[in-house]
């Protein structure tokens, strides 16, 4: 196989010359037939935050894709000089690029390993270039090994295990404690950046009513209508806590919000309801630790949900190595079939055309024989040619599969067509 | 050995009338034991029949090894080799119980009952919730129940057989009695479990583990919707089966020591203890967790209720013994 893949990543690059390297949305077709076209090959390219990647597949003996050349193509497409570009590039041949493939969509060279965007991202990359039709035989078989790899490895490994961001943390601890929520109201309580991302979240559990509280009540107004809630007063606080049964708590306020008085007398005293779920994720603390009881009020402030996260990497860290035995193994699999797939016509080839002149020679002979020859005699006499044929077809074939696994298949086909004149 | 429709007969002498001694209604059970046309097993060709208490017991316990193995190594393989045996053990113990009809009326009869309703309680569970480590909090239960039973009265002595027709279920209201009793028992079983699971739970939540590590369980929502499911059911059954029970008692058999039994104070017990609890949970609103441990506690008087004696069997194990009259 003749195949590269060039590219930058976060390990690479910063994320400036991500952000100046990436392929938008737009661009992204035009560079890829650019590429394919410019270089007489297979193309695909992946884009994404992290990294920017072309894959590049040529005939056999063609001079291989490499970093000069992606820097070039990369410069020129970017508006920018290839000798800032080389620097960051990294280059992968053959069977080091189809390993590098599958351990970027196995997400084991993620910036959170086990993260399970990277996946659909090699996906689409891939979905795109065969519609543009600048794939071919070598990448129309790897992007799918990929996948496959990367389904193997998310299967057979816990390395995709758990959730790595606070926001869906927060809500793993939300479905601990609640089944439904068409009849749960959650309280919004300040309207920090973070608290908008874990509202997202908490949004699609579909709850029945969403209320906002702010000291301001425009910030409150304006929290409500993205978020299609209800905004309350900052004085209703205390009622707002009695009927709500999540609350998602982000203010600035430097002091706790709800002591644990206040929460037991103004709040719990008044609740008929179960359990109530607080996700305090600001900095200073909103709520009273002390408030926590994990049976009438589970308390989760960002120190706790920053631990799960950091749990959950570490422990998708330890499925690191299954992982990779995984990718070493495929990687073996993917060359070997390849190889395979590629000598295979040949054997065949060889195979029918021994066979013809066996034919040639045994038929004449069994014509001329006719007659002479019991039947018996006739099935050894043929077994016995087709046994010659056999010893003498071994050694090239057995030598045409050995050169095939060393990468030099190509070569050896070539001359094994040469030697038996094989069209 | 099993009893047959044979005390259907209106011939032998173990009908009961009111206000009868103990001594004298025990005399007449065994009397009426003596002369039971008993069934003698005729030989079946089934090869269920020699299906033993072993047989399903050991078929749980492997399901129960399997399912703990499982939260070590989740994997597709080992959950449905447990389920297989689960469900083997399930055929097996519906095979036995077929076969031999212990009487729900003696203890025996009854734990292995509640043990058959928990085994399909469990293969649904495990079925319906594939993710949940549902079979690991349901089969200690059920073998707990079927370990008990194999350490009560064998159900063939004449102390078993000796209990009067009507609680063998050949009368329609000790059959009703029963069965009302059963199914309470089946459902502070399910509110028992559901009990454990939300204990579990909330302990992990109070801890603050990591919400998808270790055992999975069902939202506390959820698993104190299944206890207050279970325990509403529960109570008009159990106090329907306590009127009746103590309805007949009084009918058949007043005698203070029947009022005394183990069995007898053991339900009240048990009703009274589901009164505090349906007090604390819908007037009080005590939390969850209070009201997890009051169900555990009322499911430790079922199991001291279905093991114990029922006041006919006393009676006629004291006549038999030469007990007082």
């Amino acid at each position: 196989m003749n195949l590269r893949v060039v590219g930058c990543s976060y390990r690479t690059a910063p994320v400036e010359w991500r952000e100046k390297l990436a392929f938008d949305g737009g661009k992204l077709p035009a560079a890829t037939a650019e590429l394919a076209a410019r270089f007489g090959g297979e193309a695909v390219i992946l884009s994404t935050c992290n990294r920017v990647e072309l894959f590049v597949a040529r005939p056999p003996g063609d001079r291989p894709f490499d970093a000069g050349l992606a820097a070039e193509f990369l410069a020129e497409t970017h508006g920018v000089r290839a000798d800032d570009v080389s620097p960051l590039l990294y280059d992968h041949a053959d069977p080091a690029a189809v390993r590098h493939l599958f351990r970027v969509v196995a997400s084991l060279d993620s910036l959170i390993v086990g993260e399970g965007q990277i996946a659909g991202q090699v996906r689409q990359a891939f979905d795109a270039a065969r519609k543009l039709g600048t794939t071919g035989p070598l990448l129309n078989a790897l992007f799918p090994a990929a996948v496959r790899v990367s389904r193997r490895v998310r299967t057979e490994t816990g390395i995709s295990q758990g959730h790595v961001s606070v926001s869906s943390v927060a809500v793993d601890y939300v479905r601990q404690v609640f089944d439904h929520f068409a009849d749960k109201t959650v309280l919004v309580v300040g309207a920090g950046k973070m608290g908008r991302l874990t509202l997202k979240h908490l949004q699609e559990l579909r709850p029945g009513r969403i209320l906002v509280t702010n000291r301001s009540p425009e910030k409150a107004a304006e929290v409500a209508g993205w978020c299609g809630g209800t905004a309350v007063p900052w004085d209703g606080l205390d009622d707002a806590l009695v009927s709500a049964d999540i609350v998602l708590s982000t203010t600035g306020a430097p002091e706790p919000i709800m002591t644990r008085r206040r929460f037991e007398e103004k709040v719990l005293a008044r609740r008929s309801t179960g359990t109530m779920v607080i996700l305090d994720i600001a900095v200073p603390r909103d709520f009273d630790p002390r408030i926590h009881d994990g049976d009438r009020a589970c308390l989760f402030n960002i120190d706790d949900l920053t631990r799960i996260r950091e749990q959950t990497i570490a422990k998708r860290h330890r499925h690191l190595a299954p992982a990779e035995a995984i990718v070493e193994q495929e990687v073996r699999k993917f060359a070997d079939d390849w190889n395979r797939r590629r000598s295979g016509p040949v054997i065949g080839q060889l195979t029918s055309e021994v066979d013809r002149l066996r034919d040639e020679i045994v038929a004449p002979l069994m014509a001329k024989l006719n007659g002479k020859l019991s039947p018996e005699e006739r099935k050894h006499v043929e077994g016995a040619f087709r046994l010659f044929q056999n010893k003498l077809l071994h050694g090239p074939i057995a030598a045409l599969q050995e050169a095939s696994k060393d990468g030099q298949g190509g070569t050896f086909s070539e001359v094994i067509k040469k030697l038996f004149r094989l069209q | 050995m099993r009893y047959t429709s044979g005390l259907e007969d209106s011939t032998r002498p173990t009908r009961m009338t009111p206000k009868r001694t103990t001594h004298s209604l025990a005399l007449a059970a065994l009397e009426a034991v003596e002369t039971l046309p008993f069934e003698v097993p005729a030989p079946m060709s089934a090869p269920l029949q020699n299906v033993t208490q072993a047989c399903f017991g050991l078929s749980y316990l492997v399901a129960f090894g399997l399912e703990l193995a499982r939260l070590r190594w989740p994997g597709a393989g080992v959950r449905y080799v447990g389920l297989a045996f689960g469900a083997a053990g399930l055929l097996a113990q519906s095979a036995f119980l077929a076969f031999h009809q212990p009487t729900p009326a003696t203890p025996y009869g009854a734990l292995l009952a509640v043990a058959w309703v928990l085994a399909v309680f469990y293969l649904y569970g495990t079925v319906h919730h594939a993710k949940q480590a549902w079979a690991v909090f349901v089969l200690p239960v059920v073998l707990g129940l079927i370990g008990l039973a194999s350490t009560v009265a064998d159900p063939t002595t004449a102390s078993e057989l000796a209990v009067p027709p009507w609680m063998a279920g050949d009368r329609f209201w000790g059959a009703v009695h029963g069965i009302l009793l059963l199914l309470a028992a089946v459902g502070i079983s399910v509110g028992f479990l559901a009990s454990v699971m939300y204990l579990v739970q909330a302990d992990r939540l109070r801890r603050k583990r990591n919400p998808l590590g270790g055992v999975k369980l069902l939202s506390l929502e959820r698993l104190e919707a299944m206890n207050r499911r279970a325990v509403n059911a529960a109570f008009p059954l159990l106090t329907l089966g306590l009127l009746l029970g103590a309805v007949l008692l009084k009918q058949y058999h007043d005698i203070a020591d029947n009022w005394f039994s183990v069995k007898v104070l053991g339900t009240v017990g048990l009703w009274v203890v589901f009164v505090v609890l349906l007090y604390l949970r819908y007037a009080a609103h005590v939390p969850g967790r209070r009201l997890a441990f009051l169900t555990i506690v009322a499911f430790g008087l079922v199991v001291v209720v279905l093991a114990s004696a029922h006041p006919f069997a006393q009676a006629a194990v004291s006549a038999g013994s030469g007990g007082q009259p």
